[in-house]
């Protein structure tokens, strides 16, 4: 037996490499296409679908209004073209970024530290709960990864050689990350904190090369800043965000290791932080040097999360943790490296105990019908695809929410949202207003036997709608399907139905 | 020696770090709503010190030059004293012989032997030795300062105009003399010390332990106070100009560390001192855990009453850094107290749910990490990356130690010499762990009071965490003490009665 898998083990580093990777990207290939494909479209993999189901000059305009920038969707646009313009197929696009981004994370860290250090780390993003749940979302955020880590890649390639093809290369890879997501700045400024620190260490002549290589990234987006700039006002479907707290920052890093968790369980999991500061002490090994790549996959899994803490703070709130998936891959490389420096048996320890760890909370962000993020609109929508007839109307709020339910709804009830939005108008999407309230539902749902109000992403007024609908009409019955998705059924009129002929 | 290979860290680096310990500091004492105003008020005691401490070692690792002058043609009659009490003739004859070969035109070499005066049975083998060796041996017939005592003794019987000591264990390279005394061409120069070096590291783990808490002070530290003028002799591998040992009225007799207050006392009457970034001897590090006790136990007691008889802030003529030097050595041992004080909390709140503080646990995290993480950083990169976990270790778990030298202060118990025995000796060293024993089964009780009496809420998970970090500290050093070494002596199971020369 032994000698049996001693052949089947290559003696090679590449060898091992192919081997361990392929068995990696299986293992994520059979979870995205056998668990994850199955779960309901989500609110954001709606908008993506309605996004690209336009031509590209559409396609542009609305993603132009919306947060983001539209490579992705420029992508997804092709991608459906081929392939169909279901979730499944959608999904996919995402799957493929999310695989290509394991070995690719393997190559930073072999590159950064060692081998050994690169596989754990593949290991780690494969089994990652949040890498999983973003390698199987209709949208940006594993091309947003993988992109970043091949940046990473050709900046640390210029710290250490800086030739022309690796200059070429980290070009291109920013212009595609700018185009990737807004959040690529963040990346962009960790290279150039790093650079400022440590310019003294890159090959020569490579200031002029970043200033180069920097107005060529910011040339090529230029049009699209100039193209949402003459549209005016963006963010039209932009969520209401609050200020992000301490908490939150603790929280990015628990989702990027331990995924999506309920509250209970998140809890655990971030107060027991002062264990990181034992990691820190584990660390301190005689000769276990602080390169300066290390040092800078350090700074880029801490600064992006900082600075988007501070801007959300000071600025104006945009903390999101997907949007910050550009420090997972450092931080899981730096995870690998540090327990590699561990005595052996600590490490081996330490090692089997975070993977076991890591998979037992990702089975339970798969199986756990509590999960935050688990927006099953298409069990909600199909419960009202029965229940409604035509003499009813169904009521979505948060208006955006409409993308999903549309896309699993065939009921016979007219579908509309509150506050009233034409999505296909520009401008934002209309906030909560108090005084509008009751012109609003009278228009919605007055002419109607039964209104069904879809309340889902709260956006900070969804008990004020329930409280007003609860106080004009009765409440016949309640359903809850996911986490913060819940039906009402609201009686609106009392006589009865006119039978044409009768 | 990979120790004193120190490299600087950038002097922005090191502001950051002041920058976030006061930060931290700041935000605990004004920013945050007090909790038990007794444990606060400890709290705020122990980050005093702790940023204190942080400012010490800045202090010395400041990337500064100092030149001093050398002059390898100056070779002036040099007195090499070997300080003998008892130890095995063996490792004696090592040193005497080593010594006897030096490679320099112009010196004696002397045993100065104790081991009469300390009622040793062997104190005539030093006798026969230097009569083999055809050396001199100056055998102590009064008793009277320890080994102060037997180096001022020494003094009235030899007439050479600078003196080297080595302790009996510490065997001199063959060009110790040619590499020290060069330095004393500038007349100002009273003493040189080079690095105490243990080349018995690997034996076993208190070796091991007290070599690499060791490798910190004669790296970083002592490099760095030797560009303040500010090196102090350490009882061994160091040359004096008898001059400046006479201003001061020769060996300090009134303190166990009298090496440390002579060099203060030097320092007054402005001399200078130079310390050498070269192994040019190497000792015997303590072999089993009472010896390390005994010989931390004296650092820690002579330190501390530097710290507290003779206040360097307060003594004349000493320059600003020379001040905060010393009182960062003299002061390292009150951080035995603060170890236990942030070891105790968690306990605290365990029983009786008592906190210094009421913040939520994230918000602390979010600026104690970074906090100890550049600190940490710091350490290593002007260590060059030689400190380890199990220095730390042997450091915070010596809390036992030096609140017993400091209690001993308090109170004005006296104290003898006690020199470190050369040879392991054989016992149940456990009992000296027994606070670190208590602690954990005091801290596994507390976690099932703390859960019976709130379940597992986030402050009990935190103190839970916090008091693992301090369980893992202290293992090492419980396994250490509970190692079994040699057998050359046995001494009873109870804590033996000091061995006084005095």
């Amino acid at each position: 037996m032994r000698r049996f898998f001693k052949r089947l083990w290559p003696s090679s580093e590449t060898g091992q490499a192919v081997v361990v990777l392929g068995v990696l990207m299986a293992f994520a290939t059979a979870l995205s296409i056998f668990v994850f494909s199955k779960s309901s479209l989500r609110l954001d993999e709606a908008q993506s679908l309605f996004q690209v189901s336009r031509d590209i000059g559409g396609t542009l305009y609305v993603v132009a209004q919306d947060v983001h920038v539209p490579g992705y969707h420029l992508l997804l646009q092709a991608w459906t073209f081929i392939f169909g313009d279901d979730i499944t197929a959608a999904r996919l696009l995402s799957l493929g970024f999310f695989l290509a981004t394991i070995p690719m994370v393997y190559v930073l860290g072999k590159l950064v530290f060692s081998h050994n250090v690169g596989l754990y780390a593949a290991l780690l993003v494969t089994i990652s709960p949040f890498m999983q749940w973003y390698g199987s979302e209709a949208r940006m955020y594993s091309m947003l990864a993988f992109i970043t880590v091949l940046h990473y890649y050709f900046f640390i390639k210029l710290y250490e050689e800086g030739r022309a093809r690796q200059w070429i290369g980290y070009t291109i890879v920013a212009i595609l990350g700018l185009y990737t997501h807004y959040f690529f700045g963040f990346v962009l400024l960790t290279e150039v904190l790093f650079y400022v620190l440590s310019r003294k260490s890159f090959p020569k002549g490579s200031f002029k090369k970043f200033i180069v290589s920097a107005v060529v990234a910011l040339a090529a987006f230029a049009p699209w800043l100039l193209y949402v700039r003459q549209l005016g006002t963006a963010s039209n479907t932009q969520p209401s965000l609050t200020s992000p707290s301490s908490g939150d920052v603790f929280n990015t890093y628990a989702q990027f290791l331990f995924g999506f968790q309920v509250d209970a369980l998140n809890t655990i999991i971030v107060s027991l932080w002062p264990v990181v500061v034992l990691l820190a002490f584990f660390a301190l090994q005689k000769n276990q040097k602080i390169t300066k790549p290390a040092v800078f996959l350090f700074v880029a899994a801490v600064i992006p999360i900082i600075a988007a803490f501070i801007a959300s703070v000071i600025v104006r709130p945009f903390y999101l943790s997907r949007y910050l998936i550009v420090s997972l891959p450092p931080l899981v490389i730096l995870m690998a490296w540090i327990f590699s420096t561990y005595p052996l048996k600590v490490r081996r320890l330490l090692q089997t105990v975070l993977v076991v760890l890591t998979l037992g909370l990702l089975a339970i962000q798969v199986l756990s019908p509590q999960t935050p993020v688990k927006e099953d609109y298409s069990v909600a929508v199909a419960y009202l695809n029965q229940q409604v007839t035509a003499q009813d109307v169904v009521v979505v709020a948060a208006p955006f929410t409409i993308y999903p339910t549309e896309y699993y709804y065939t009921g016979a009830a007219k579908l509309t949202t509150q506050p009233i939005w034409n999505r296909f108008e520009s401008g934002s999407v209309p906030a909560y207003n108090k005084n509008t309230v009751k012109a609003e539902t009278d228009k919605n749902v007055l002419p109607y036997q039964y209104a069904y109000l879809m309340l889902s992403y709260d956006q900070g007024y969804n008990e004020k709608l329930k409280t007003y609908y609860g106080s004009r009409f009765e409440l016949v019955s309640t359903k809850d399907f996911s986490e913060g998705l819940t039906i009402y059924r609201y009686k609106i009129r009392y006589d009865p139905p006119i039978i044409v002929g009768q | 020696m990979n120790f004193l290979k120190t490299s600087t860290a950038h002097p922005l680096f090191l502001f950051l770090n002041i920058g976030l310990s006061v930060t931290y500091f700041i935000f605990i004492c004004f920013l945050f709503p007090i909790g038990n105003p007794v444990l606060f008020g400890l709290l705020i005691v122990g980050e005093i010190f702790h940023i204190w401490q942080v400012f010490g070692y800045i202090h010395s690792v400041w990337p500064r030059k100092r030149v001093s002058e050398f002059d390898e043609n100056f070779t002036p009659a040099v007195a090499i004293y070997i300080t003998v009490t008892g130890e095995p003739a063996d490792i004696v004859e090592e040193t005497v012989k080593a010594a006897t070969q030096m490679d320099y035109p112009n010196f004696n070499v002397y045993i100065l032997n104790d081991g009469f005066v300390a009622k040793r049975e062997n104190w005539s083998e030093a006798e026969e030795l230097a009569e083999r060796y055809g050396i001199t041996c100056l055998t102590r017939q009064m008793s009277g300062g320890a080994k102060a005592g037997n180096i001022n003794h020494a003094m009235t019987k030899t007439k050479e105009p600078f003196i080297v000591v080595f302790d009996a264990d510490h065997v001199p390279v063959k060009e110790f003399l040619k590499k020290m005394m060069g330095y004393f061409v500038d007349r100002k120069v009273a003493f040189v010390q080079s690095p105490q070096y243990y080349k018995n590291f690997e034996e076993n783990l208190v070796t091991g332990g007290a070599w690499e808490q060791q490798e910190l002070f004669f790296g970083a530290i002592s490099m760095g106070k030797n560009t303040t003028n500010s090196a102090f002799m350490c009882g061994t591998n160091m040359a004096i100009r008898r001059t400046a040992l006479d201003e001061v009225g020769g060996m300090s007799e009134f303190s166990i560390a009298e090496d440390f207050l002579t060099s203060l006392l030097i320092h007054q009457k402005k001399w200078k001192s130079v310390y050498v970034g070269e192994v040019l001897a190497s000792g015997l590090s303590p072999e089993d855990f009472l010896s390390y006790y005994k010989q931390q136990f004296r650092w820690a007691r002579g330190s501390l009453e530097v710290a507290f008889k003779y206040n360097p802030l307060f003594r004349r003529g000493l320059t600003f850094s020379q001040k905060v030097q010393y009182l960062s050595s003299a002061s390292f041992y009150v951080s035995g107290v603060i170890v236990l004080m942030n070891a105790v909390l968690p306990l605290l709140y365990f029983y009786l749910g008592l906190e210094p503080l009421t913040i939520g646990t994230m918000t602390l995290a979010l600026i104690f990490i970074p906090y100890i993480l550049v600190v940490l950083y710091t350490i290593q990169l002007t260590s060059n990356f030689s400190y380890t976990f199990r220095a730390l270790s042997f450091s915070m778990s010596s809390f036992p130690i030096h609140i017993k030298a400091l209690w001993q202060i308090m109170i004005g118990k006296k104290s003898g010499f006690v020199v470190t025995s050369k040879k392991a000796i054989r016992g149940n060293h456990g009992y000296l762990v027994a606070p670190h024993l208590i602690y954990i089964a005091v801290m596994v009780v507390g976690v099932l009071v703390a859960f019976v009496r709130e379940g597992f809420t986030p402050s009990v998970l935190s103190n839970l965490a916090w008091a693992l970090v301090y369980v893992a500290v202290f293992i090492p050093f419980i396994m250490a003490a509970f190692q079994k070494v040699g057998a050359e002596e046995t001494l009873p199971l109870k804590p033996a009665k000091k061995q006084s020369v005095q």
